[in-house]
């Protein structure tokens, strides 16, 4: 604060004493919407004090785009291309549980080869989600090599994704009652015409034995580092109440020492037909969210690797009314999506469209901690936290 | 999931709340809104629903400037909707309160649940639903100059009033008895 000062009445500088106790006041820092390490645009206002912390606000809202008032005006099947959009990292997992919900208020049965499809394809998703996570969280703390590596590997996933649904972000590959058959399915069997692009299994064979080398690789890597482990492990430790009182989800909740998966507590996809495990971390700190999700890809990689081995037959669409209506009523359907819980409470009044759409993403969660979590932190830290929560802007905005 | 271990968690839910129903697999209660606040503090300690999921609310209203109108006609009233859920288990419950629309307010859930936090600020700028108590009530996402609740069904789109929305050529016009035709074979 700038003080007027009487230059007639200035202290001789001699005669000033020195006061030994320096008194200290908070400055504020603001760090984005435009900061690379923000995933996006969120902005934080931090109050800090010489490296430490005293408080940060988040400011959210410049990614808002409205999506639940925007569903107002759609009808059911425009909306799968929005919740595309959500968390673009991941496009393919949003669809789910909002095509899952819309299924269950119309009462259709989903043959069991679309579902085979959906569990795949979001897995893939899951993979995809977390090499992104791989690249950007070390590059943030200041490892380069990571992010180019996990780029590359990347490519396969996406490449495989693409050649299904069309789409390498926004596939919009779910319908009511099923999926859409395979843009890139070319001449092949009878069997599998239409339905899943030529040399699929193949492909995919191959695709998830270097996902699973990738894995190995980055553990080595990242993991084995040993600056990243000074940088991660006992920083923003998360106890599980905390993470449980937010709605703190998904692998952060599971790094806290929760065992808590929706794969495998919940229904929405024939998950109980694989053999698979959830990672759980023990301390709740940077490190162990590292470790959750990097485990995490390898079980995803199993699952997909038992899927196509025992892929059903059959069509990929169950029978639907032209127009899609659907009945009035009211349902929450939620699924395990990379970055946690997604779910969606529609609100039915019997329209083409929904009255109202409640969408429940789990980033939104995930950063309401930011405040406690950052509280007494130091600075270089703030970084490292924000990093190892995994959010995507778009997933908190929506 | 345990099919038996999940109709024991209904019935004890159903045993304690008068007003509850099992719509399409969700379990949904109807409190009174004097009671909200002390509905989730029952629901977290005697149920062990510690995991705040979200909340919101929905306008309803016969009067809807874009969408889709309720098919019968309802009270004009905000339904504060919230869902609490277990860790160790797919266990949930959507809770509801009615509130009139000339006196939006209702106890703010941030003392049992500090997760409520931004939910309930989401709920003020997009309802305009004051809720009593809350530590920080300002806007969430929107501009602090921005005027309007923009989730209010009386709320209009100025992009769809400049232009309709296209989409609605493919969905009008559609005969209603030509309805069942599977996407196989034809």
């Amino acid at each position: 604060m700038a003080q007027t000062m009487d230059p007639n009445n200035m202290p001789i500088l001699s005669e000033a004493s020195v006061s030994v106790e320096i008194e200290t006041e908070d400055m504020t820092l603001n760090i984005g919407p435009q900061h690379p390490s923000t995933h996006g645009v969120l902005r934080l206002v931090a109050k800090i004090n010489g490296e430490k912390i005293s408080s940060v606000e988040p400011v959210l809202g410049y990614m808002h785009r409205g999506y639940e008032k925007l569903a107002e005006v759609r009808t059911y099947p425009q909306v799968t291309t929005l919740v595309n959009r959500i968390d673009w990292v991941s496009g393919f997992a949003n669809e789910i549980p909002f095509i899952a919900g819309a299924e269950k208020l119309m009462e259709i049965e989903v043959p069991e080869r679309a579902q085979y499809i959906r569990l795949i394809l979001t897995e893939m998703a899951r993979i995809s989600s977390h090499f992104v996570f791989n690249g950007a969280f070390p590059l943030e703390i200041g490892a380069l090599t990571p992010i180019f590596l996990a780029m590359e590997d990347r490519e396969r996933v996406l490449d495989l994704l693409e050649s299904v649904t069309g789409g390498r972000f926004h596939p919009n590959f779910n319908r009511i009652g099923g999926v859409k058959p395979a843009a890139g399915a070319g001449p092949t069997t009878k069997k599998d015409i239409q339905d899943l692009p030529a040399g699929f299994y193949h492909d995919t064979k191959v695709a998830m034995q270097k996902v699973l080398e990738a894995v190995d690789r980055f553990e080595d890597l990242i993991g084995g580092n040993e600056v990243f482990q000074l940088r991660t492990k006992n920083v923003g430790i998360l106890p599980k109440e905390v993470a449980e009182e937010y709605g703190v989800s998904g692998p952060i909740l599971r790094a806290s020492g929760v065992e808590f998966d929706l794969r495998k507590q919940s229904n929405y996809l024939p998950y109980d037909k694989f053999d698979f495990e959830i990672p759980i971390g023990e301390n709740g700190d940077c490190f162990d969210r590292w470790a959750v999700r990097t485990s995490e890809m390898r079980e995803s990689a199993k699952i997909i690797l038992q899927a196509i081995e025992d892929m059903p037959s059959g069509p990929i669409q169950a029978k639907v009314p032209k127009v899609i209506k659907v009945p009035k009523g009211q349902t929450y359907v939620r699924a395990e999506n990379p970055k946690g819980e997604m779910g969606y409470y529609i609100i039915s009044e019997g329209g083409l469209g929904p009255y109202r759409l409640k969408i429940r993403t789990a980033s939104f969660s995930n950063i309401s901690i930011l405040p406690i979590m950052l509280e007494g932190a130091l600075l270089p830290d703030l970084i490292a936290i924000m990093g190892s929560l995994d959010f995507v802007l778009g997933d908190v905005d929506r | 999931m345990n099919q038996s271990d999940q109709n024991e968690f209904v019935n004890s839910i159903q045993s304690k709340f008068q007003n509850s129903s099992v719509e399409f697999d969700t379990l949904k209660i109807e409190v009174d809104s004097q009671s909200w606040v002390d509905t989730h503090k029952t629901l977290k300690a005697e149920f062990n629903l510690k995991f705040f999921n979200w909340l919101s609310a929905v306008d309803w209203d016969n009067d809807v400037k874009i969408g889709d109108a309720p098919k019968e006609s309802v009270i004009p009233s905000f339904e504060i909707i919230s869902c609490l859920s277990k860790t160790n288990s797919d266990d949930l419950v959507i809770s509801s309160t009615k509130i009139s629309k000339e006196e939006p307010q209702i106890d703010s859930l941030v003392e049992v649940f500090g997760g409520a936090n931004w939910h309930e600020r989401e709920a003020y700028e997009m309802f305009g639903i004051n809720f009593l108590n809350h530590p920080n009530l300002k806007k969430l996402y929107l501009p602090d100059a921005y005027e309007g609740n923009p989730l209010l069904k009386s709320f209009e789109l100025i992009s769809r009033e400049v232009k309709p929305w296209p989409g609605e050529v493919d969905v009008e016009g559609m005969p209603e008895d030509n309805n069942v035709v599977s996407e196989e074979g034809s």
